[in-house]
């Protein structure tokens, strides 16, 4: 498990783009050394092995899948109404290229 | 300083589909711009996804073709970022439990088979198509949302051949199991690699270099190359390979600086909470693997069994529509060799002559087993029968016996005494072709032998021809 120091967590907010205080800072430093040393105990427990990981936070699961029929879509006069701008029927924007 | 190059490749599949991956809208590709668009597509709020099971059969297939091991729950993932090209903010793909895990495949080059691992393959949604301008970019919903698989390589490759030979195995397990229709350039299936080098005997990987907009087979040769060429000089001019994506510019035949790379972005993947895990039964995994259609290898290895050299089975495979073609007429005729030349040769000199791909003849392929039968029984050579195709492509009313008919063709002359005759008369005429013959020259034989065809007018068996010819040289 990844060890949370606090440069740890001034890396995390800046990728998130936050702004936080030092007083901030170690208020969340002090809650995930609690956290952590819960997940430890918790580690602990003999015959975890034997479990699945709780990838999912529902225990529900389905065979539901649906038929691949395509339906009538969306008239474009809808798909484009709520856009600022349009161009030849596509999507216009100011230029932002990944 | 001798390198050697370690290649992975990222493989992006669009799954053939009449539905997208998660919505209901129509999958179609070349239609007019945003014409395809569902709400979930749009991500109107209140819309949820639902999974396309064909989506489902398509990527088992897949890993099935791949040798892996294949996840009887699916489990979908949220990969966040916020772009233009999905609107929900997020794309819905397969993080944690990807539907195949730990597979191979066999690539092989100049006789020798080489495995290379793969280790997963994933279910997600396209994009949408953007179109960048100078200072604008337009935006196509159509294809956001469009079924994709992603199949990760390991990095176990290690010149462009290998890389190119990869991308074309799995283009045919793709094509053949009917699953997508492959089409680099349309973008149906994308390609991008991952490049670094490092001194022969190294253990730790070098710098990786990222190569994107690889739209062909010969790109990907040729751009993993000239990248392997370009990390190799600048580490032997003594400087460093940075971590980067490049795209590939066919023009200039060179990789070109996208970006500098300084960290790893972070997705901050978390499970989708809209989709529940799905339970696949053991019967439903193992019907989508029962009814997949034939691949590409098990149809070459029928194809060879069946007396087909190599060079014509690529060929005729190198087409599936060919390939569909030949499967419909193989079992009328009494040698699918004959059927395959008339395929390879004459049908495919048509059709380039026109214009036309196989789908637009009108010759049925029983038809075209009936013209190779009147070669294999009907006594006629396969100069007289390529005659009688070609009248039946100008007038596809004619059946082949009318068109044989209609060109007062008759069967091959195979009695050995009138054979004899048109031999005698050619070896009377050909004394050089004699006397070169016995110093040993074998082309002279063949000579002679389009001779006596020439002589008869194509209407004597050449094999039969042939066989007199020999024993009459030797008497002479």
């Amino acid at each position: 498990m990844k060890t949370i120091t606090m440069d740890v967590l001034k890396d995390a907010a800046n990728r998130l783009l936050f702004t936080m205080s030092e007083e901030e800072y170690q208020t969340l430093y002090d809650e995930f050394q609690i956290l952590t040393k819960q997940m430890g105990n918790i580690g602990k427990i003999e015959g975890l092995e034997d479990f699945a990981p709780m990838t999912f936070p529902f225990d529900c699961t389905t065979d539901f899948l649906r038929e691949d029929e395509a339906k009538e879509p969306l008239p474009r006069e809808e798909v484009l109404e709520n856009a600022g701008n349009v161009q030849d029927n596509e999507i216009k924007l100011p230029k932002v290229v990944l | 300083m001798n390198f050697e190059a370690v290649i992975g490749l990222e493989i992006h599949v669009e799954m053939k589909t009449k539905s997208k991956m998660f919505s209901s809208a129509p999958v179609g590709f070349s239609r007019e711009p945003n014409t395809q668009v569902a709400p979930l597509d749009m991500a109107f709020p209140g819309t949820m996804p639902v999974v396309n099971k064909q989506a489902v059969i398509n990527a088992i297939r897949v890993a099935n073709a791949l040798h892996m091991e294949i996840d009887h729950t699916l489990y979908f993932d949220r990969k966040n970022y916020f772009y233009s090209d999905l609107p929900k903010g997020f794309q819905i793909t397969q993080q944690a439990r990807p539907i195949g895990k730990n597979g191979y495949l066999e690539v092989e080059i100049d006789g020798v088979k080489k495995k290379i691992g793969i280790e997963r393959i994933h279910m997600e949604e396209d994009t949408c198509k953007q179109l960048h301008f100078m200072d604008y970019t337009l935006l196509d919903y159509n294809r956001a949302g469009v079924p994709l698989v992603e199949i990760v390589s390991l990095p176990e490759m290690s010149n462009g051949t290998e890389a190119m030979k990869y991308v074309e195995t799995i283009r045919n397990i793709v094509l053949y199991s009917g699953t997508s229709d492959g089409k680099m350039e349309e973008g149906s299936l994308r390609c991008d690699t991952n490049v670094s080098i490092r001194p022969i005997g190294q253990k730790e990987f070098g710098t990786k270099v990222e190569v994107k907009n690889i739209n062909s087979f010969k790109s990907i040769e040729a751009a993993i190359d000239y990248e392997i060429k370009r990390q190799s000089q600048l580490l032997l001019s003594g400087e460093k390979v940075r971590q980067e994506t490049r795209r590939w510019d066919e023009a200039s035949g060179k990789t070109v600086l996208m970006r500098v790379k300084t960290d790893a972005v972070d997705y901050k993947y978390f499970c989708e909470p809209n989709i529940t895990p799905i339970h696949l039964s053991d019967e439903f995994v193992e019907n989508a693997i029962r009814t997949c259609p034939e691949l590409y290898d098990s149809k070459k290895e029928r194809y060879l069994k069946a007396g087909l050299a190599l060079s014509d089975v690529e060929i005729i495979l190198s087409n599936i529509d060919m390939a569909s073609y030949f499967e419909k007429a193989m079992d009328k005729v009494k040698n699918p060799k004959d059927l395959a030349n008339f395929l390879i040769v004459e049908i495919n000199a048509y059709l380039n002559k026109n214009v036309l791909k196989i789908t637009d003849l009108s010759l049925k392929p029983e038809t075209l087993a009936e013209i190779v039968l009147l070669q294999e029984e009907g006594g006629l050579s396969h100069k007289q029968c390529a005659d009688i195709l070609f009248k039946v492509l100008e007038e596809p009313t004619l059946s082949p016996k009318d068109a044989q008919k209609a060109l007062n063709i008759v069967a091959q002359v195979s009695d050995t005494g009138a054979i004899m005759g048109f031999v005698t008369q050619v070896l009377d005429a050909n004394p050089q072709s004699i006397a070169d013959f016995k110093a040993g020259k074998d082309r002279a034989l063949g000579f002679l032998v389009g001779q006596i065809m020439k002589l008869s007018k194509g209407k004597v068996n050449p094999a039969e021809a042939s066989r007199l010819l020999k024993e009459e040289l030797l008497k002479r």
